[in-house]
């Protein structure tokens, strides 16, 4: 089984800040670290490997930097990772993006499933494995909390909703996104870590991949950002209730709603 | 940054990550069962963590011993029962790698990724002074039979592969490797210490147990010396683990201090508590310091037995009074056994007096000072 | 360019109505200042969902329907979404930023080509153009996002964020527009069932019916109990209760226990001291229940009643279906 898993590198948890004076993100200094939903995508990915046989391949689109996250999944033991990078990428949003990753996947070739987290811890989209899936004409199953093999090119995953859960069978070659309850990723072990550093991280341009420049990149992106800051910060707003308990509760009951 | 960067950095990441889920949140049961939780030294296993410093010719992962300081410093931020457990077995290694035989090593080591191996000097008739050494080493045809009772051994009784120092018939101090599985080996008893309870320590009795002539570690005559390194190598760890404490003592008391109020304001900002853990704070420095520099000089190639006898030296004597001052911070939390101040102070006592007593460094340090 | 329309994804599980699709309409009627208000509805025949759909008072309601959406897959749901969007294409989209909400809108999103701003908080037109309020890095930054030149504008927007309030006066015409339902080979739904709750773990759990000192009582642990398991929750303690025999360490909520995020939070008898607070303070909602008016546990709270436990308690169990 070849696997592709998409990840993303992402600001460490918690230490991103606004400049209260420039409005500006704090960026500087913020140690890069892989999105943690990824981990999980990468753990199911060495777990089906394990099961199925094959190869498990990293990608990435980023700068160079993002090599940091890709070592990363290759110190959990994937086989190789592959990195789009280049200026010409930059500011895409997630229809540039998913549109990137889709044609290295199709660059990938023969690949049976794509893996990604069912969110990234920074952007919060979401957007981008069901973007892949469209564009590469692909079944989908997002937000699954847990994968079985069923046959040589059957899935059935787990997808839980608000009120049910369903039971989704795919054929592969597929996308999944995958929840955090799906399983608890490996640690990097320290001769893994080592050995990270011999495979191979192939980076890949926007012409390598023969990529239309009016879907990469800002040109790509339909969306735009005109203002970033700092949420309000809301103390507890404290509501006193009725003296009534009935009362009391009646609009309490309410107000949660 | 270099490659060698870039591997400590994911080292000291993976080391972090391992501490806060599997580690830190069993700190306080592992001090008060006095044991590790069943699993918990198979994860350590089964994550490589034995591998650290092991060549990778071995298997291992073969960091160096900066990156095995900085690990285990991380460690002992979460728990410091666990980080010197795999303090005793690096150090152990080292002196496998530096007077092993190749025949030993490659039948030996390869091993070391999953047992434990530890060194043993003490024995009941006296501390860790080798003079007093009663444990005998008889030479037979190609073998050596050893006899004798080695106690107070970091990692007895889990360990699987001991070195142990021993007299030779003609009086010469030479350390030999054995073998938990060998005829004539037998586990005494476990220690009951007040600190680093999850650590075993305790007794190993050899009743003519036959070794090969290739688990003799370096020459007969060298034993002192690999006794030396050994403590040496030991106690550049030890001045991590400390600093380790020192943070988690750190930690503990600023959390409170930003917490608690003394009415109105936070206790942090009274200069009766700024003055403690401003202490705490530079004792966890300097003792990062000494030991960072110790494991850089052992890296370098350079005399390095000083800095690790400064860093233990140091470093237990602060970690004992930073333990201290952050219990004094947190008042009669800090007294209460559910808050983990006073088992600190206790785990950071342990190393006045393992890998020699603080009167031992600091007779170490004044020689080695008047001989320059 | 576009037809000026506002559309609303109306999500249907089984025959239940995402309350997040009415919250959506109600806001959209709000914003539109003269834009006509259109829910969609892929549905199954015997649903009929535009019956409750239309007392929220949309200006239109197109209804897609075929038995199969009863079980349809992502593909299934856009794809049916597109045919009836390419052609027309409405000015706004709006989804519930709910599981199916953002699985489906993104794969739709790629088919239109256009943009999509996932887990607004809010929305308005400024101009022609719908700003839309994302939070990021874990609500720790806003950030305003406009899509300038494709249609339709595509957000999900978080559920609970608007009230859906029920509007007689307006007229809504029902629609049918003429789609394929094309079944996607490779994939299928196998089954959907109900979700059976066994959240096990305190700091976990989605709500916490917590305990102090001041309301603890054979018969408060009963009745909280009953609560917790009509909530779907846990019941948590204070530093104080847990050498009482029911609860333990492990049920303890503070600094030297367990620290706790649920979505509802209800302090009973606690009085609020600082190693409880940290424990709680990632809480989203907190009501507090207590006899003295000045303990400090209401300053932390979003609701406060001044009164016993028990009362509450049953007044609690007697209102919650």
């Amino acid at each position: 089984m070849k696997i592709v898993v998409g990840i993303k590198q992402v600001p460490q948890a918690d230490s991103v800040k606004i400049d209260p004076q420039t409005n500006n993100l704090i960026r500087s200094g913020i140690q890069g670290v892989i999105n943690p939903f990824d981990k999980n995508a990468i753990e199911a990915a060495l777990r089906l490997r394990a099961q199925a046989g094959g190869e498990v391949i990293l990608l990435s689109m980023g700068p160079d930097s993002y090599v940091t996250s890709l070592r990363d999944g290759l110190a959990m033991d994937a086989d190789q990772a592959v990195l789009v990078s280049s200026r010409a990428l930059g500011g895409a949003d997630t229809l540039a993006t998913g549109y990137t990753l889709a044609k290295a996947i199709e660059a990938i070739g023969d690949v049976d499933l794509v893996l990604l987290g069912r969110q990234s811890v920074d952007a919060d989209t979401g957007q981008v494995g069901p973007i892949v899936a469209a564009y590469l004409g692909l079944p989908q199953v997002t937000f699954a909390e847990s994968i079985s093999l069923e046959s040589a090119n059957t899935i059935i995953a787990k997808r839980q909703l608000d009120t049910v859960i369903q039971d989704i069978k795919v054929t592969t070659p597929a996308v999944i996104t995958v929840r955090s309850e799906l399983n608890r990723p490996r640690y990097e072990t320290p001769v893994n870590i080592k050995q990270s550093f011999d495979k191979a991280v192939t980076v890949w341009s926007e012409t390598d991949l023969n990529l239309d420049p009016e879907q990469i990149g800002q040109a790509g992106s339909p969306t735009k950002v005109t203002s970033v800051y700092a949420p309000e910060k809301k103390g507890r707003q404290t509501t006193t209730l009725p003296t009534d308990p009935t009362q009391a509760v009646v609009e309490l009951l309410n107000k949660l709603n | 940054m270099t490659v060698i960067e870039d591997q400590n950095r994911m080292l000291i990441q993976m080391v972090k990550e391992f501490t806060a889920n599997e580690l830190a949140p069993l700190d306080m049961e592992i001090d008060q069962k006095g044991d590790y939780p069943a699993g918990l030294f198979q994860r350590v296993i089964d994550n490589g963590l034995l591998k650290i410093t092991l060549p990778s010719q071995y298997g291992g992962a073969g960091f160096d011993y900066t990156a095995a300081a900085d690990a285990l410093n991380k460690m002992a931020i979460g728990n410091a029962s666990m980080a010197v457990t795999l303090e005793g077995h690096f150090k152990t290694i080292e002196q496998f790698t530096k007077y092993g035989q190749p025949s030993l090593n490659d039948k030996y080591l390869p091993s070391a990724g999953h047992r434990i191996f530890a060194f043993s000097m003490t024995e009941p008739s006296g501390g860790s002074n080798p003079k007093g050494i009663s444990t005998r080493a008889v030479k037979q045809g190609d073998n050596w039979v050893i006899t004798g009772d080695k106690i107070m051994i970091t990692n007895g009784g889990l360990a699987e592969v001991y070195c142990i120092l021993s007299k030779t018939e003609d009086d010469q101090m030479a350390v030999f490797v054995v073998d938990k599985d060998m005829p004539g080996f037998q586990f005494g008893k476990r220690e009951d210490f007040i600190g680093l309870r999850g650590t075993p320590v305790g007794e190993v009795v050899l009743d003519h147990v036959v070794v090969p002539a290739d688990h003799l570690l370096g020459k007969v005559g060298q034993g002192l010396e690999i006794g030396d390194n050994a403590h040496a190598d030991a106690r550049v760890l030890m001045g991590a683990i400390l600093a380790g404490i020192i943070e988690h003592e750190l930690g503990i008391a600023i959390n409170y201090s930003k917490e608690r109020k003394a009415l109105t304001t936070p206790l942090y900002q009274l200069q009766v508590i700024q003055e403690k853990i401003a202490d705490i704070a530079i004792a966890r420095q300097n003792t990062r310091a000494l030991y960072q520099k110790g494991a850089q000089q052992k890296v370098a190639n350079q005399l390095y037995a000083e800095t690790a006898a400064m860093a233990k030296s140091y470093g237990s004597r602060a970690a004992v009074r930073s333990g201290d001052e952050a219990l004094q911070v947190l008042g009669g939390y800090g007294y209460s056994r559910e808050y983990p101040v006073e088992h600190l102070i206790r785990d950071a006592r342990a190393m006045e007096l393992a890998e020699g007593t603080i009167e031992k460094m600091n007779l170490e340090i004044t020689n080695a000072e008047i001989a320059k | 360019m576009d037809n000026n329309e506002i559309w609303v994804y109306v999500e249907l599980s089984g025959s239940r109505i995402e309350p997040t699709s009415l919250q959506l309409i109600t806001k959209a009627k709000a914003i539109a200042d003269g834009r006509p208000v259109v829910a969609v509805i892929p549905e199954a025949t015997t649903v009929q969902a535009e019956t409750i759909v239309s007392q929220y008072g949309p200006d239109k309601i197109e209804i897609l329907v075929d038995d199969r959406f009863a079980e349809a897959t992502d593909e299934e749901v856009s794809d049916a979404l597109f045919q009836v969007m390419d052609k027309q294409r409405p000015n706004t989209l709006l989804f519930p930023a709910t599981i199916l909400g953002r699985s489906i809108a993104p794969r739709l999103q790629a088919k239109l080509q256009t943009g999509l701003t996932g887990d607004c908080l809010d929305i308005y037109f400024k101009d022609t153009l719908l700003v839309q309020v994302k939070p990021t890095y874990g609500d720790n930054i806003m950030c305003d996002i406009v899509c300038p030149d494709r249609r339709p504008q595509m957000a999900t927007v978080r559920p609970n964020t608007f009230r859906a309030v029920q509007d007689s006066s307006a007229t809504t015409k029902i629609e049918k527009p003429i789609f394929e339902f094309h079944k996607e080979e490779a994939a299928s739904i196998l089954s959907t069932k109900p979700i059976i709750n066994s959240s096990a773990n305190i700091s976990d759990a989605k709500t916490v019916i917590a305990l102090g000192r001041g309301a603890y009582s054979e018969k408060n642990v009963k009745l909280a109990n009953q609560l917790a398991a009509k909530l779907g929750g846990m019941v948590g303690v204070s530093r104080p209760l847990t050498d009482k025999p029911e609860f333990g360490h492990d049920d303890q909520i503070g600094q030297s226990g367990n620290t706790i995020a649920p979505d509802l939070l209800i302090n009973l008898g606690i009085s609020g001291a600082v190693q409880y607070a940290v424990g709680i303070k990632n809480a989203k909602k907190v009501v507090s229940v207590n006899t003295d008016k000045d303990a400090p546990i209401f300053a932390q709270s979003d609701f406060a009643y001044v009164g016993d436990a028990t009362e509450f308690l049953t007044a609690m169990l007697g209102q919650v279906r």
